[in-house]
């Protein structure tokens, strides 16, 4: 097998991991905020970065499939 | 497509399609570019498309910021002009919720102009690239007014600069060396790449811990620059992916209507798109700041 073949398939999996991941972010800031609504603005604050760290990793990872592909 | 003017004859349009997206993010060829400018010590120093954008976002970011700046500090009353104001509210916004928190008081003052200098370097150059400026170039080309080779030349820029990997590793690299140098004048040379790993340890495991912490120092600024770099880049190519369909079906079901019938389509969602690449320069300019102020401060202050 080329290295190519099951490139959709890892693209695929990048996407669901990414998805994943910021899904359960934003679930947990939900219900923190309805528990606490004082802390809306803490919260959104606390889960900006790691957010953004996350969206760079699936961006990392695709870059990295795409580099495959081309080289 | 067509105000680039070059003859693509004997190419399916997916082809043509492709060589115009991959030539519009990436830089300028060297052999072709748009000043040349001979070799100064062996290194080639012609103004390609993303070195003159890098020139242009710096003279913007002298008019908008240092001039306006440099005026009111040499006023003697308070008295700030638009600009002042609105400068000085994103300054105190960076320095109190971005600097403060992660470098600490005592070292605030002399890490937030370089804090502050790749927040406004990175917005404007992400948001100069949303700006299809020289593009409109193509049109005099075209309506025949006038044929020079430099115009042409030109309709080829306004690129991204930091859609460029070489120009965030750059970026990366001052954040490289600023870590260590952060670390040094806190606690001193040989002191700081020993804060790198944990004190009080069984021996054993500084053997496990030293190459994972050093390939961490590499890996930290490698991301930095991957991340900017990819999603300036990444937001271009879908912006034109989703505009090239129009070509596309029009050339696969050879009838202008499936042209016309995906452009109403594909305009308002490559529309949609736009918005939300205004919204990650935003937010990626912001990253890149407050991961630089991140690592700053964990030199600066050790919490293993």
């Amino acid at each position: 097998m080329e290295p190519t073949t099951l490139l959709p398939i890892g693209l695929g999996l990048i996407v669901i991991g990414a998805g994943m991941g910021i899904g359960r972010f934003a679930s947990a800031a939900a219900e923190s905020i309805a528990r606490q609504p004082e802390a809306a603005d803490k919260i959104t604050g606390a889960i900006n970065l790691p957010l953004f760290l996350l969206e760079g990793v699936a961006i990392l990872a695709e870059v990295f499939a795409f580099l495959m592909l081309v080289l | 497509m067509i105000l680039g003017g070059e003859k693509l004859e004997g190419k399916s349009v997916t082809e043509q399609v492709a060589e115009y997206l991959i030539s519009h993010v990436s830089n300028s060829s060297i052999e072709k570019p748009i000043i040349k400018i001979n070799e100064i010590f062996g290194i080639d120093m012609s103004i390609t498309k993303h070195v003159l954008m890098l020139w242009i976002v710096s003279i913007l970011v002298s008019l908008f910021v240092i001039i306006p700046i440099r005026k009111y500090l040499r006023q003697s009353t308070y008295n700030p002009s638009k600009t002042s104001s609105a400068i000085e509210a994103i300054v105190q916004f960076i320095r109190d919720s971005i600097v403060m928190p992660n470098v600490g008081p005592k070292w605030v003052n002399t890490w937030t102009p370089l804090v502050l200098t790749f927040f406004f370097f990175i917005l404007f150059a992400n948001g100069i690239g949303m700006i299809p400026i020289f593009d409109l170039l193509g049109v005099a080309k075209y309506s025949g007014l006038t044929d020079s080779a430099f115009l042409y030349s030109l309709t080829k820029g306004g690129a991204t600069a930091t859609g460029n990997f070489q120009v965030t590793a750059a970026l990366a690299t001052i954040t490289f060396f600023a870590i260590i140098v952060a670390g040094t004048k806190a606690h001193g040379f040989i002191k700081h790449w020993k804060n790198l790993v944990p004190h009080g340890l069984a021996w054993p495991i500084y053997f496990l811990l030293i190459p994972i912490e050093l390939m961490g120092m590499i890996v930290k600024p490698f991301a930095l620059t991957m991340r900017l770099a990819a999603n300036m880049t990444g937001g271009h190519i879908a912006i034109l992916a989703l505009l090239s369909l129009t070509a596309i079906f029009a050339d696969k079901f050879q009838s202008t209507v499936a042209g016309v019938g995906v452009a109403l389509i594909s305009v308002p969602m490559a529309t949609a798109i736009s918005g939300l690449e205004i919204i990650v320069v935003l937010v990626q300019a912001y990253v890149f700041t407050l991961l630089t102020a991140v690592f700053i401060g964990m030199a600066i202050n050790v919490h293993h």
